[in-house]
């Protein structure tokens, strides 16, 4: 069971990425499919959101 | 409103009551306005969390009246006296429904990710953050209370249309 527990992993300057068992519904409500783990966009830049493009490379986010 | 479970909740301009026996789960408040209401969070009602215009907004969504609004200037003598009651063990629209589900995550459009359930956060310095059933986090990449939301998205009007291709 330990495996499946949720992480959420938020990298410096970088996207939060997320492991174990979940289910990411979109702004519409619709389930996305997605690989495990997910890494989603942070800095707010992405062309792919919600997920990271790695745009906050360019970006200079930072926090 | 006489039920010891009720709450309410002012920040000096407006009052949220909460009626916990009206409640039916439908969760449009945390959706919505997850920087006010928290069911993760005690008190789960931050009236700090955004501008009194917005929790009118939301409170008037709410579809069984379980959150009703007031202007403070419209209290009764009564709801004027009522204290602040100990809210650590107050209950949420979440407590109420009972059943555990697996994580959800929630992407808010023009907004955070919403994630509730069980789960782990480790923050950017690899340290652990505190626990907790329901929080949201920062999409926007402008919040000053990072890796949380904190309402910012809305002041820089924040938008996913690059991901919906107009479509909205």
């Amino acid at each position: 069971m330990e495996k499946d527990k949720t992480l959420f992993k938020v990298f410096a300057g970088g996207p939060l990425r997320i492991s174990g068992q979940f289910q990411i519904k979109g702004p519409d409500g619709k389930i996305i499919e997605t690989e495990e783990p997910v890494f989603l966009c942070r800095c707010g830049d992405s062309s792919n959101k919600p997920f990271c493009d790695g745009s906050h490379k360019r970006n200079g986010f930072s926090e | 409103m006489d039920d010891p479970r009720n709450r309410q909740y002012t920040n000096g301009d407006i009052t949220v009551f909460w009626i916990p026996s009206k409640c039916i789960h439908a969760t449009t408040c945390f959706r919505e306005l997850i920087e006010v209401f928290n069911p993760g969070r005690r008190p789960w009602v931050n009236m700090e969390g955004a501008p009194s215009r917005k929790i009118i907004e939301v409170v008037n969504k709410c579809p069984t009246q379980a959150l009703i609004w007031k202007h403070n200037q419209d209290l009764t003598e009564e709801e004027r006296k009522t204290q602040w009651r100990v809210s650590s063990e107050e209950e949420t629209p979440r407590s109420l429904s009972g059943a555990e589900e697996p994580t959800s995550i929630r992407i808010m459009r023009d907004g955070p990710i919403v994630a509730e359930g069980k789960f782990t956060i480790i923050g950017s310095g690899d340290q652990e953050l505190r626990p907790t059933t329901m929080t949201s986090f920062c999409r926007c990449g402008a919040s000053r209370n990072m890796p949380y939301c904190d309402g910012t998205h809305r002041k820089i009007d924040f938008t996913d249309q690059s991901a919906e291709n107009g479509e909205r």
